[in-house]
C-alpha cells in the first residue's frame, strides 16, 4: 500500500470509531472498548515476541499491575484525577518491569518464558492472599471514576458511557500509535536485530541487556495502560486479570493475527472479539471455537491472519516478494 | 606503533588449554594475516581479543589502553570491527538494514525514540554508499538469508566495516567461497581495508601472500613465527608444521 492509501484507510477507521456509538448504539461500544484494550495488550506483547524474539508466559502480570495500581489509586486517593489514575496504572506496570528486568534481561528462550510463568503465578497468589490490599477473590471494585478535567476549561463526566468510550479509545489508540512509532525508530531497528541475532548486535556496538530491559519496560508499560483502562471500564479489577488465562490471551491473539506485523495482534484481537460475539449467541463454549481456530492457524497459516492476507494479495497481484514470500519460507519464532 | 597487542595471553576451556602465552603485535596500518592449522586457536584468539570472553591470563592492549575482558560493544566503540568465520548476520533484515546497523552504531544513534530511522536521510545515504561499494546495492531490499552465499559473505565482512573501525578483525573471510568468489572477496577486502589496520585469519595461502604485509603463525595455541611474508615462507619450523603440509 502506498502512503496515501494507508492514510485514507487509517482516516476511515478513525471516522467509523468516532461515529460508532451513533450508528450502532452505546451498548455495542462495550465490544469495541474491550477489543481495543486487548489490541493494545496484544501489541504490547508482540513488542517482545515478534520484535525482540522474547517469548513470555506471564505478560498479564503487567496488565494486572496496571489495573490494580489504577484501582488502588482511585480507591485510596481522595479526588484522584482521571489522568493521574491512568498514570498510576502505567507506572505500576513499569515499576514491576524495572524490578524484574535485572533478572530477565539477561535471559532468553525458555528460561525467559518459564520465569514469567513462575512470577505471574506468584503474583496471582499474592493478589488472592493479600486481602487487605487487593480485596482477595472479590478484587477491588466500585471505586469512583473521576471526570476528565482540565481546571477552568472542561470537566467531562466519565460515568457516562459515551464519554468514557471516547476517552478510552483516545488513550488506547494513542498508545497504539506510540508503540507503532517506536518500532519505526532506530531503537526499533535494534530490537529486531536482537531478535535475529543478539550476539551480533553486541558486535555492532550496542548493549544487548540494556536494549532488552528498555523494550521490556516499555512493553510492560503499554500492558499497564491496557490494564488501567480495563479496570476503569469494568470498575473492577480482580486476580483473574493477572492469571495464566489472561497471559495466554495476547499470545493467542498475536499468533492468530500474525507475529510478523505490527498490525497482526490488532487483527487477532478483532478476530477474537468477533468470534466471541458470534459464538456466544449459540453456545457457551467460546474456547472450543477459539481453540479450533488456533489449531488451524498453527498448522496451516503459521504467519497468522496477516499471512493469509499476504497470500491473497500475492495471488491477486501476482507477486511473491515481500512479507508473503518470507512468510512462506517459515520460521518466525525464536531462533 | 602497535595498535593492537596481546601480552602473555592464555585461554582454556575447562582446563583444555587452547591459547598458550600468545604475544601478538599488530602495527598500525598493516594487513596482518594469522595462519595455522585447524584447531590452532585462531578463532579463540579473536574471541579473547574482541571480548567474546575474557582470557584466563594475560592482557590485551588496544590503542595503548588495557582492554582485557572488555565486552564486544565496548571494543566496537573503541574502534574495532569483527566478522565471523560462520556467517552471522541479521537474517530477516534486509541487506540495507544490516549495514545500517553499523552506520547507526558509528554515529552513536542507539536509544533514539523520537525520529523515524527511515527518515534519517544522511544515514540512508551513507548506507547506500556502502552497499554500492560492496556491490550489494542490487540486493538492497533482500533479506540477508535470501542472499547468495558469496553475497552473504560480502555482507558479513562489510558489517564489520560499516562501523568504520580502525582495526578490523576478519575470521576466514573467504571461508567456503569458490575460486571466483574468493578472488572477488580479496579485492573487496583490499579496497575496504585501505588505510586501516586489518587482522585476517586465512587458510588460503594465495590469499594470505597476496594480501598480507605481516604474517603470524599460530600452532597448538602459541605463536610459532611472526614476520614479513617472505621470511615466513622460508621459515623452517613453519614449513614443517604448516606450509609443508598445505603445499605437499
Ligand atoms: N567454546 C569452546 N568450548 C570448548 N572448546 C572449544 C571452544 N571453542 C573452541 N574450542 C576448542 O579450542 C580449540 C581451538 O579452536 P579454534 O576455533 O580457536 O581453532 P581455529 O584455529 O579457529 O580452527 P579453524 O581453522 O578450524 O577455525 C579447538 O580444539 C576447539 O575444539
Ligand atoms: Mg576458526
Amino acid at each position: 500500500m502506498t502512503r496515501r492509501v494507508k492514510g485514507i484507510v487509517g482516516g476511515v477507521i478513525l471516522v467509523i470509531l468516532a461515529l460508532y456509538p451513533w450508528l450502532f448504539g452505546i451498548y455495542f461500544t462495550n465490544v469495541i472498548v474491550t477489543c481495543a484494550i486487548f489490541a493494545l495488550f496484544a501489541v504490547s506483547y508482540n513488542l517482545l515476541l515478534g520484535y525482540t524474539g522474547l517469548f513470555s508466559f506471564g505478560h498479564a502480570m503487567f496488565f494486572g499491575a496496571g489495573g490494580y495500581a489504577t484501582a488502588l489509586a482511585l480507591t485510596h486517593i481522595e479526588g484522584c484525577p482521571l489522568l493521574v489514575a491512568l498514570l498510576f496504572g502505567f507506572l505500576g506496570a513499569v515499576a514491576l518491569a524495572l524490578l524484574l528486568s535485572p533478572i530477565v534481561a539477561r535471559l532468553a528462550h525458555s528460561a525467559f518464558a518459564m520465569l514469567h510463568l513462575a512470577f505471574s503465578m506468584l503474583l496471582y497468589t499474592l493478589a488472592l492472599k493479600l486481602r487487605g490490599i487487593t480485596g482477595g477473590e472479590d478484587g477491588i471494585g466500585g471505586f469512583p471514576i473521576p471526570p476528565f478535567r482540565i481546571p477552568g476549561v472542561v470537566s467531562v463526566d466519565m460515568t457516562d458511557p459515551l464519554n468514557f468510550y471516547y476517552f478510552a479509545m483516545a488513550v488506547l489508540c494513542g498508545s497504539l500509535w506510540v508503540a507503532w512509532f517506536l518500532t519505526k525508530t532506530p531503537f526499533g531497528q535494534i530490537i529486531v536485530s536482537v531478535r535475529d541475532n543478539d550476539k551480533r548486535v553486541d558486535y555492532m556496538g550496542f548493549k544487548v541487556p540494556q536494549t532488552k530491559a528498555i523494550i521490556y519496560t516499555l512493553s510492560c508499560g503499554f500492558a499497564g495502560i491496557a490494564g488501567s483502562i480495563y479496570a476503569m471500564f469494568q470498575n473492577l479489577i480482580s486476580a483473574a486479570a493477572l492469571g495464566i488465562a489472561q497471559s495466554f490471551a495476547p499470545i493467542v491473539m498475536t499468533m492468530v493475527g500474525g507475529v510478523i506485523s505490527f498490525f497482526g495482534p490488532i487483527w487477532g484481537a478483532v478476530i477474537f472479539a468477533v468470534i466471541e460475539e458470534l459464538t456466544t449467541r449459540y453456545t457457551e463454549r467460546v474456547q472450543l471455537v477459539e481453540g479450533l481456530i488456533l489449531i488451524i492457524v498453527i498448522l496451516f497459516f503459521p504467519g497468522g491472519f496477516i499471512h493469509i492476507v499476504a497470500i491473497v494479495k500475492g495471488k491477486l497481484l501476482g507477486f511473491t516478494r515481500g512479507k508473503g514470500a518470507g512468510l512462506i519460507k517459515g520460521k518466525w519464532f525464536g531462533k | 606503533m602497535n595498535i593492537l597487542e596481546t601480552k602473555g595471553l592464555y585461554h582454556d576451556f575447562n582446563r583444555l588449554e587452547v591459547l598458550f602465552d600468545v604475544n601478538l603485535k599488530v602495527k598500525e596500518g598493516e594487513r596482518h594475516a594469522i595462519i595455522g592449522p585447524n584447531g590452532a586457536g585462531k578463532t579463540t584468539l579473536f574471541n579473547v581479543i574482541t571480548g567474546t570472553y575474557a582470557p584466563s591470563r594475560g592482557a590485551v592492549f588496544f590503542k595503548g589502553e588495557v582492554v582485557t575482558g572488555a565486552k564486544p560493544h565496548r571494543m566496537v566503540r573503541l574502534g574495532m570491527g569483527r566478522s565471523f568465520q560462520i556467517t552471522s548476520t541479521f537474517n530477516r533484515l534486509t541487506a540495507f538494514q544490516n549495514i545500517r546497523m553499523g552506520v547507526l552504531s558509528r554515529r552513536g544513534i542507539r536509544f533514539n525514540f523520537f525520529r523515524k530511522v527511515d527518515k534519517m536521510e544522511d544515514i540512508t545515504r551513507e548506507t547506500d554508499e556502502i552497499l554500492k561499494r560492496i556491490n550489494l546495492y542490487g540486493e538492497r531490499n533482500m533479506p540477508a538469508s535470501a542472499l547468495s552465499y558469496g553475497k552473504h559473505r560480502s555482507l558479513e565482512i562489510s558489517m564489520a566495516l560499516a562501523t568504520d573501525p580502525d582495526v578490523v578483525m576478519l575470521d576466514e573471510p573467504t571461508a567456503g567461497m569458490s575460486k571466483d568468489e574468493t578472488r572477488y572477496a580479496v579485492e573487496l577486502i583490499r579496497k575496504l581495508t585501505e588505510g586501516k589496520t586489518a587482522v585476517i585469519i586465512e587458510h588460503d595461502m594465495d590469499v594470505v601472500f597476496s594480501l598480507a604485509d605481516h604474517i603470524t603463525v599460530l600452532h597448538l595455541g602459541t605463536i610459532l613465527a611472526s614476520g614479513p611474508p617472505d621470511k615466513i615462507r622460508k621459515n623452517k619450523a613453519v614449513k614443517d608444521a604448516y606450509l609443508g603440509e598445505m603445499e605437499g
